[in-house]
This record gives C-alpha cells, structure tokens and sequence, in this order.
C-alpha cells in the first residue's frame, strides 16, 4: 500500500487525504517534503536542533496536516514553504496558503503542456504560441531563457557569465519564465 | 537538417513548462557535490526556477555543519511520520474489520431469524393442513354415525324405498342384482376410510330389526357380538322403530307406491307393487310386515341368505296375506341362491298353492329350475 501510495502525485495525494481521509496518503506526502522541510528548517534551529526535532517539527506537521484538511492546494511544494516561512516569521498564527498569480499562470501553462502530450497539433500550436511569447520577451530575458533551457546553460555558467549569483540568475529565469506564462494565458 | 534541428530546438521549448518533482532526499547532497550527470543537474536546475522550497533547501545546506544534522534529521522526521501515521491505520483497519465482523453476524443473525420465520411458518401451515384434514374425516363419519345411532330404523327405511322396485316378483334374480351391489358397496366404504362406522350403519338397523321382532329370542347365525350390541342399541332401536309405523302408514307407503307406480309404468308388473300398497293402507300390521319384509330383503341383498330366509319364514308361519307370499317367494329364491333347489321348489309349490298375485311368477320361476 505504501509503495502505491509513493508513485501517486502530490495532487492524488492530496485528494485521498482530503476527502478519503486516508491518513497513510496524507504521511506519504508529509513524508515526501520532510527532508526539504528539515533542510528549510536548519538554519532557523542551528542554535538549538535538539529543541527543533522535539517541537518545531511535530507543530510544523500538524499545520501541515490542519492545512492540508481545509486549503486548497494547488502546489504542495509552494504551500510546504509557505508554512515554513509563516510558521518561523509568525509561529502563533496560522496564515493560510494562498498561491500568487504568477503561480497560477504557471500551472496553468504546465498544465496545458501536459495534456498536450500526446496530441501533436495541439503541442505545435503550443510551441508557436511559446516562441511568439519569447520573441516578445525583452532581450534580456530572452538570452538568458534561450541559454538555459535551449544550451542547457547551468546555473553557475550562466552567473559566470553574467558575473553575478547562482540567486540572481535563477530569480530572472523564474521572473522570465512567469512573464512567459502570463502571455500565453492571457 | 536545418529544419530538424529547428524543431528540435522548438521542441526544448515546452520543457518551460515541464513539470518537474521536487528534490528527494539523496539528490540534494549529490547535487550540493557536484555527482549528479549533466541531464540530471540540468533537470534539477530547471525544477529550481520554480522551486524556492528546493532552492531555499540547497541554499540550507550549503552553510557548514548542517548537511551531517540534515541527514539525521531528515531520516528521524519520516520515521516520526510514519510512526505516527502507522498506528492510526492499524486503528483504522482493526475498527474496518470489527465492522466487518460486526456486518457478518448480523448477517447471520438475519439469516438464522429468517430461518426461524420459515420454519415457523411451515410448521404452522403443516399444523393447519393435519387440523384441516382430522376434521373433515371426522365431520364425513359423523353423519354415518349419527344415522346409526340416532335414526337406525329409518335408515333402512330410507334406502328401501328405492329398492322397492326390486319387491317386484318378476325381477327372477333380485339376490344375484343385489350381490354384485354389496360387493361393491363395500370395498368403496373401506376406501373411504370409515371402516369402523360403516358396518354398523348398515348392520345395526338390522339387528335392531331383530330387536323389535324378537326381544327376548337371539337371531339363528348372529354373533355373540350381535346380542351385545341389542342390548346397547335396544332404547334407540325401540325409539327410533316406534315413528316408522307411525310414519309409514300416512308418508312411506304413499310415496313407495308413487315410485312403483312410476315403475310399474315402465315395467309390464304393476299388479303386485299396487296389491301392496292397498295392504298396506288397509292395516297397521300389514305394515309392520311389509317393513320386516324390507329389513329381510336388505339381509339378503347384503349376501346374508340365511339370516334373510330366517326372517321371511318367521314373516311367512302363519301369515297368508301378500306379504307372507311374498316372503316365501324371496324365500325360494333365497334357497335357489345357495344352491338347495328342492327346498325352493317346494316353497314356490306353497306359494302356487296359495292362489295369489304371486302364483305366476312363482309357477315361472319354479318352471326355471
């Protein structure tokens, strides 16, 4: 059961927690973005880790599985963060997970993408609206785009390149990539 | 090939868009060590242009000292998670299979209740059906019985108007008709079941008969059975051959000499059936015989010949009326019957003698034999 809970994706997890209320779906979830949590979690409990793994950890769970009964979550990857950041900036409030916009686009577009797979006409409608879009992004944007995910172009290449961060670098890339996703949903 | 590579090229674009998983557990040190393959480094990097909680975990572990916590933390979280998630499902499995448990025998409850039901049911329909049936046997031997007991004397009565038709003398074989009747008549009452009922419906008129001609002597052949039953039977034999005089004065005859009119109509021997009527109407003893007569007619119709020739002699000693004739004459057939030919013989020559209604048929059956 557990190993045919593991090959489910996060969104049919997700539905078996929430209205199965199959607990065994909503751990393997839990479980699946534990490491990413404890990770996001270190730097906020190096002072005191032994404290961490009694406390934080379980209360982290909990919001998660409160959350997880009563929001709707579109990406598990963005609302796990979410709640790591709103639990160390605000640890008495629980904020709700709310996606952005750019967010929203994105998905969107991943989605489209992902039910064209197998059809061929839709897929080549898609890479033409893909290459207008990029051709209408700024110059920019668009090398930098182009360099990546055309070159495959690294992270560190790149910011070699450009001589700045590995940081600035992806946070272009993620701004360019949702000025991309807004044109083609719009 | 410029435009395959083209395509190629436009084809890399919806990788954009591609959706990507997050990190997993080994892939974040591997990548942070630089042993991930290109292919592999790349897809990891294009899942973190999105990813700021994979990002953000990258950029955790990259701070000295916490990849060796990363490692045990990460491992004592998830064993946590399933910890505490394990034993709710074994909670949850236990409750679903008392639940099943639960359903199974209630199912069975249901189904032994069903049974129950059913059983009952057939159980009170077989009750019913025996009920049904002892009844109704009972009620069929109730009339026979009550004709016994209560009426014994009509009873007789009322079967020989019927066979008043075979009074006629020139029915030669009235014995060898009635035989074959009796022998049938029988065999359909024990099939019926009412054995036991039967026989005295029809002997006990008899012996009541027997009764009221001779209180105090015992018939020649009957049974030691028969005297007790006269003593028993003796108070209703009485009762019951007290209204048939009364009666057969004003209704009986009348209507026996209708029928034998009627019969008489179709048959070429009218006199005899009419020559007794007008006895009959003349004289209370005259009936009293003509009824003895009938009861000595039922006995040998009944195969009973020498209880049925006993009688007609006892009607025939001294008596030289039409019935007396009569008698002698069933007398002589009776004697025919059981094979003693000279007896007949001179019992016809009587009744020849005698010069009455009964002279040609006796010179006829006489001449028979």
């Amino acid at each position: 059961m557990y190993q045919q809970l593991n090959n489910l994706s996060d969104k049919e997890l997700i539905s078996r927690a929430r209205k199965l209320k199959d607990r065994e779906a909503e751990g393997v979830l839990l479980e699946r973005y534990s490491h990413l949590m404890v990770a996001v979690c270190l730097p906020y409990l190096k002072k005191d880790a032994g404290a961490g793994t009694q406390t934080v950890f379980p209360q982290l769970l909990q919001r998660l599985s409160n959350g997880l009964k009563v929001q709707s979550i579109q990406k598990a990857n963005e609302w796990v963060h979410q709640t790591i950041k709103t639990y160390f900036t605000n640890p008495d409030k629980q904020v709700p997970y709310y996606p952005s916009r750019e967010s929203k686009d994105r998905l969107q577009t991943e989605n489209r993408v992902e039910k064209a797979a197998t059809n061929t006409i839709e897929r080549q409608q898609l890479i033409t609206h893909v290459h207008q879009a990029l051709s209408k992004l700024g110059t920019d944007d668009r090398y930098i785009m182009e360099q990546f995910y055309l070159e495959h172009k690294t992270f560190a290449d790149l910011a070699a390149q450009k001589g700045t961060t590995v940081e600035k670098i992806r946070q272009q890339l993620k701004k360019a990539k949702s000025r991309l996703a807004t044109q083609l949903t719009n | 090939m410029p435009n395959n590579t083209t395509h190629n090229e436009h084809e890399k674009l919806l990788k954009i868009f591609a959706g990507i998983r997050c990190l997993n557990k080994d892939q974040l040190p591997r990548y942070l060590e630089g042993r991930l393959t290109d292919v592999e480094k790349h897809l990891v990097e294009q899942h973190m242009v999105d990813c700021d909680l994979c990002f953000d975990a990258l950029l955790a572990l990259q701070q000295e000292g916490l990849l060796e916590q990363y490692q045990g933390l990460s491992t004592g979280i998830q064993q946590y998670i399933r910890d505490s998630i394990r034993p709710v499902s074994q909670v949850r499995k236990m409750e679903h299979y008392v639940r099943k448990v639960k359903q199974r025998e209630s199912m069975l409850i249901y189904f032994w209740l069903a049974a129950f039901i059913a059983g009952g049911a057939a159980l009170l329909f077989v009750m019913n059906q025996y009920n049904y049936r002892r009844p109704h046997i009972i009620h069929a031997a109730m009339p026979v019985m009550a004709a016994a007991n209560v009426t014994p004397a009509p009873a007789p009565a009322a079967t020989l108007p019927t066979d008043s038709g075979l009074l006629q003398p020139h029915n030669t074989p009235p014995a060898p008709v009635a035989r074959p009747t009796t022998a049938q008549a029988t065999p359909v009452v024990k099939k019926d079941t009412i054995r036991t009922v039967a026989p005295p419906a029809v002997k006990r008129p008899a012996a009541d008969s027997t009764a009221v001609v001779k209180p105090g002597a015992a018939p020649v052949k009957a049974p030691a059975k028969d005297s007790i039953k006269k003593t028993v039977v003796k108070s209703n034999t009485e009762e019951a051959a007290k209204p048939a005089p009364k009666d057969t004065p004003a209704t009986v005859p009348a209507k026996n000499t209708e029928k034998d009119k009627k019969d008489n109509s179709s048959d070429n021997n009218t006199k005899q059936p009419a020559g007794a009527t007008a006895a009959s109407a003349s004289s209370t003893k005259v009936d009293t015989d003509e009824f003895l007569y009938k009861a000595a007619m039922v006995y040998q119709r009944q195969g009973d010949l020498n209880e049925a020739i006993n009688r007609y002699k006892r009607l025939s000693d001294g008596n030289s009326s039409r019935i007396g004739e009569m008698a002698r004459y069933q007398m002589a057939v009776c004697y025919r019957d059981k094979g003693q030919t000279g007896k007949a013989k001179r019992v016809l020559k009587e009744v020849i003698r005698m010069d009455g209604s009964m002279k040609k048929s006796a010179q006829q059956l006489l001449d028979s034999l």
